[in-house]
């Protein structure tokens, strides 16, 4: 009996070592394969022909069904390589960042030359050393850039909004729309966030309102006190901060007419949403002081200096063909039919078919001026200043870090979080965190985002631990509750929450918290996100309506990405 | 046979097959000291000719059709590949040694067969937009190298293939009230529209046209803003030399200023800032100084894409591009290589192919060629507005030196780009 008993004491232990360290190994490979997933190793065959493009995320859907049909023919090298060409939707100004060392795309397209601009003069820069030596002429990241389709920048309202202001009988400028936007609290306008052409434009509108200028500003001017101040001012009418204009679309298709009078964004999403969109139609308005152009070039990059990997002739093969394909007669008619000006001259705006002459809503004798781009270094002043001149914002991370949390996925959640916390940029940003398994097991109250501050949040996120059940609702409402007694309404109030699993330990039911939301003096946006696929997806979806926010999914690989998207709203 | 024949036969055997089969391997493998002395004609002879943007939609063509007609160089096929790239691009490549050109003590017989490949894409000539630019990178390579690497006189001398000058094109509607409100179209006409205060309305304009907006390609991205800045200096000073003292004079300085202060966009400018003009219209610019083969390759998408046609001047001081085509005469090509890039050459001069640079806008280097020798003649076409067959004045600016460009970049660089 004794002797079987230790028999079985053996077994078991034995059983329970091996599930351990089998299970350690296991979740160091998860762990390993997770990390390899989430940062794949840069590299490509020396007679590789698969070309990958960066693209704006406005263009992403169009270049998409482009790319798609140039790799649908097959084309080969001389090599007999086929040709393929793949997309990264990426910001504009991300694609600026990664450019600046080894990337996983050899070209880009952004929505703008002013990007293209700025990279260049990063670029030059770098290599200073090395042009001081070379005589003065500068190196170039980019090269080949080809337009293939243009757009201008407007300001896009509901007709009845627009005949409110004036259109069609007057010009109608960026003064006035800041103007009615500071009169009247009903009137909900919004911009795409500066990582976008169409946001640094109507920043720059502001700016030069302000300054009462409309060309030569200068970073000392855009730094004036009187300017950030009138800047301040119009960006607290802005009704939310967007990533860019197809996130504003799509939340304008999910909550109808009354999310928004008027956004900024390029004349195709007029023409777009018109064409898919029975009922009010949008309209275009060019604004008087002048506009700018989204011109969406497509640039190769020349990457190849000191040990990084270079891009191969086949690949730059592929880049002119592709480039030689989307300026060909099919695909220009084509990005005519989808709204935009195509690059191809000989092809008319106001011909048989073409949306320009269908419709008053866009006028392709518009604009009839621009606003001076200021230099690279002013649009860096007010890509900058705009940090510091929007509403300052209070947001609570409510965390899940229950025992489902375990191994790579807090992992990647500590990493997504200190992301976010590096993210905030403003000084007038607080950021605090509500950390829950079975209740809340952690309250860091708002803290603002000052050295200290974030030191003080990435400590935090560092010392999370996963164990327990799922507290979720109990948590958002700890995170509500300050938030009304901040009771702070200059600021954006809101709660990013974060789950991946069901609600089973609150002691408040959904109804609830909808209750509390209703009576709340502050109004507080709830942005959900569920991780992985066991999260309760419709409770999350509706506690996002409840908060007037939005509902996102992520896995291990983007959870970083949204974070750091969810970051450009505040 | 006795035990020692057979000994014998057998050790012969064995070192005979030992020679063989070490002359297989040998064979086979490629090795052999041998091999230098052994001359190698290759199956084709590839010839890469770095072009200006200005000229290589027509030297692209003309490359199709040349390497259409089965071309040979001592009964070797020739095949000419096109490489599009601004001027300024390719001076900062020559600049920087990008290409890979052999330090002057390295022959190209001491070469590993790595360093030899890496040498197989070197341009083998280049067609820059004017030959000060060739001037500059053989400066470049003197400094380098002690010698010059693109020849002025002799068999491979630069030879222009195409010409056009600086033009200005403005708007017919902006031109109207400019030469009403001010004077004929000049420098110092579009200076005095750029610094308006009041804009177009205080000039007698639409005020939906905001301010005057002036057009000049960025210089930093494309040679012809750098040539429009020196033909401004020449109008300023009155005179076709400009040094660098003329660039650092603060008055003249305040002077540019204020005319670029007029350009509504150096990051959209691109290298093809004619195209801009035409995709863009009358929103970016009402009227600016672009290179004339330029402008007349956009005239039609203007009048498609605009209601207002454009109209061209042509101003005192005149900046012309020759487009030379200038052969590599360092060893890092070979001589077949370089006798078939004049092979290359000869074809752009001939008759066809300048008459064919016509309907480009391009005028013919041979000045045999009338510019309505071919009816498709964008001379023709669009004598209606304002392009002249004749350039009614010469004043033509002299190439300016390495210092002058520099100095004009530098300021650029720190008064309008920063």
């Amino acid at each position: 009996m004794l002797l079987g008993g230790m028999v079985l004491f053996a077994l078991c232990f034995c059983s329970i070592v091996t599930v351990s360290i089998g299970g350690r190994i296991i979740d160091a490979l998860r762990s390993d394969e997770s990390q390899a997933q989430a940062t794949p190793a840069i590299a490509w065959a020396p007679d590789s022909a698969e070309l990958t493009v960066a693209v704006s995320p406005v263009m992403a859907p169009s270049l998409e069904e482009m790319a798609q049909e140039f790799n649908r023919q097959k084309r080969e090298t001389p090599d007999g390589q086929t040709m393929r060409v793949t997309l990264q939707p990426l910001t504009p100004e991300q694609m600026v960042e990664r450019s600046l060392g080894q990337t996983p795309f050899q070209a880009i397209a952004p929505d703008s030359s002013l990007w293209l601009t700025q990279l260049d003069q990063r670029w030059a820069e770098l290599q200073a050393g090395e042009n001081a030596e070379a005589g003065g002429i500068p190196p170039r990241r980019v090269s080949d850039p080809v337009r293939y389709a243009v757009s201008p920048i407007v300001i896009a309202a509901w007709e009845s909004t627009a005949r409110e202001l004036g259109w069609p009988d007057r010009p109608i400028g960026w003064q006035e729309i800041q103007r009615k936007a500071q009169a009247d609290p009903n009137f909900k306008w919004n911009h795409p966030s500066t990582s976008h052409a169409a946001g640094i434009l109507a920043t720059l509108a502001e700016f030069y309102a302000a300054a009462g200028v409309t060309r030569n500003l200068t970073p000392e001017l855009a730094t004036d006190p009187a300017v950030l101040d009138y800047v301040r001012e119009v960006e607290a009418t802005v009704r939310f901060y967007g990533e860019g204009e197809e996130v504003i679309v799509q939340r304008l298709a999910q909550e109808g007419r009354d999310f928004l009078d008027a956004f900024v964004a390029q004349e195709q999403t007029v023409i777009a949403w018109n064409q898919a969109n029975p009922g009010e139609r949008l309209v275009a308005i060019y604004p008087a002081e002048g506009t700018l152009w989204a011109d969406h070039p497509l640039a190769l990059l020349e990457l190849g200096p000191g040990d990084e990997l270079a891009v191969t002739d086949n690949q730059r093969r592929t880049f002119r063909a592709f480039a030689d394909f989307l300026t060909g007669e099919e695909a220009q008619r084509r990005f005519l039919a989808l709204g935009y000006r195509p690059a191809n001259l000989a092809i008319p705006l106001d011909g048989p078919g073409s949306p320009f002459a269908e419709s008053d809503a866009v006028d392709w004798r518009q604009p009839q001026t621009t606003l001076q781009m200021p230099s690279a270094a002013v649009v860096d002043v007010v890509q900058n200043a705009w940090w510091y001149t929007k509403r300052p914002t209070n947001v609570y991370l409510v965390v899940d870090t229950s025992s489902s949390m375990a191994g790579a996925k807090l992992e990647r959640t500590r990493a997504a979080l200190r992301a976010f916390v590096t993210q905030i940029r403003g000084n007038r940003d607080r950021v605090g965190l509500v950390e829950f398994g079975t209740g809340v097991k952690r309250f860091e109250p708002l803290r603002t985002m000052n050295d200290a501050g974030r030191a003080q949040m990435l400590a935090a996120i560092d010392s999370m631990e996963a164990d327990g059940f799922t507290a979720l609702l109990d948590a958002v409402y700890e995170a509500y509750a300050d938030l009304q007694v901040v009771n702070d309404r200059e600021a954006i109030n809101a709660i990013v929450v974060m789950t991946d699993g069901q609600e089973n330990d609150s002691s408040l039911y959904l109804e609830d918290l909808a209750q509390l939301f209703q009576e709340g003096e502050t109004p507080v946006v709830v942005f959900t996100i569920a991780f992985g696929d066991d999260a309760d997806e419709d409770l999350l979806q509706e506690l996002a309506r409840i908060g007037n926010g939005q509902f996102r999914r992520a896995s291990e690989t983007d959870i970083e990405e949204l974070y750091r998207v969810i970051s450009t709203y505040f | 046979m006795t035990r020692t024949r057979w000994i014998f036969v057998a050790i012969v055997t064995v070192t005979l097959l030992i020679v063989a089969a070490s002359l297989i391997w040998r064979a086979s493998s490629g090795s052999g000291d041998d091999l230098g002395l052994t001359v190698e004609r290759p199956d084709t002879v590839t010839v890469r000719v770095i072009t200006a943007l200005p000229v290589e939609p027509w030297v692209s063509r003309a490359a199709q059709e040349f390497n259409a007609s089965n071309p040979t160089v001592d009964e070797v096929p020739i095949q000419v590949e096109i490489i599009a790239m601004d001027g300024l691009a390719a001076l900062g490549r020559w600049d920087r040694n990008d290409f890979g050109a052999l330090p002057p003590d390295v022959l190209p017989e001491e070469l590993t067969e790595a360093e030899r490949q890496a040498l197989e894409d070197f341009p083998t000539a280049w067609i820059p937009d004017s030959r000060y630019l060739v001037e500059l990178a053989n400066a470049s390579y003197k400094e380098r190298l002690g010698r010059d690497v693109f020849l002025t006189d002799g068999q491979y001398r630069a030879r222009p293939i195409a010409v056009s000058l600086f033009t200005w094109g403005i708007y017919e509607s902006r031109a109207k009230v400019l030469e009403q409100a001010l004077d004929e179209i000049s420098w110092r006409t579009i200076h005095d529209a750029a610094v308006a205060k009041g804009g177009w309305p205080e000039l007698g304009g639409d005020p939906s046209w905001g301010y005057f907006k002036l057009v000049v390609p960025n210089p930093s991205k494309n040679v012809g803003g750098l040539a429009a800045m020196i033909a401004a200096a020449g109008e300023y000073y009155g005179r076709t030399d400009i040094r660098v003292e003329d660039i650092t004079d603060p008055a003249f300085q305040q002077w540019l200023g204020e005319l670029m202060g007029a350009v509504t966009d150096f990051s959209s400018a691109s290298a093809y800032t004619a195209e801009d003009f035409a995709l863009f219209g009358y929103s970016v610019g009402d009227g600016g100084l672009l290179l004339e083969s330029d402008l007349l390759q956009n005239m039609q998408g203007i009048l498609t894409r605009w209601e207002d046609p454009l109209v061209l001047y042509y101003p005192e001081y005149v900046t012309w591009f020759d487009f030379p085509f200038t052969v590599w005469v360092g060893p890092e090509t070979s001589a077949l290589e370089k006798n078939a890039a004049l092979e290359f050459q000869r074809f752009l001069l001939s008759q066809a192919q300048q008459e064919a640079a016509l309907v480009y806008g391009l005028r013919p280097a041979n000045p045999n060629v009338a510019v309505d020798a071919n009816p498709e003649s964008l001379f023709v076409q669009w004598q209606d507005r304002g392009v002249e067959p004749v350039v009614p004045r010469t004043t033509a600016m002299r190439s300016p030196d390495r210092d002058v460009l520099l100095a004009l970049l530098r300021w650029f660089e720190l008064n309008v780009a920063r």
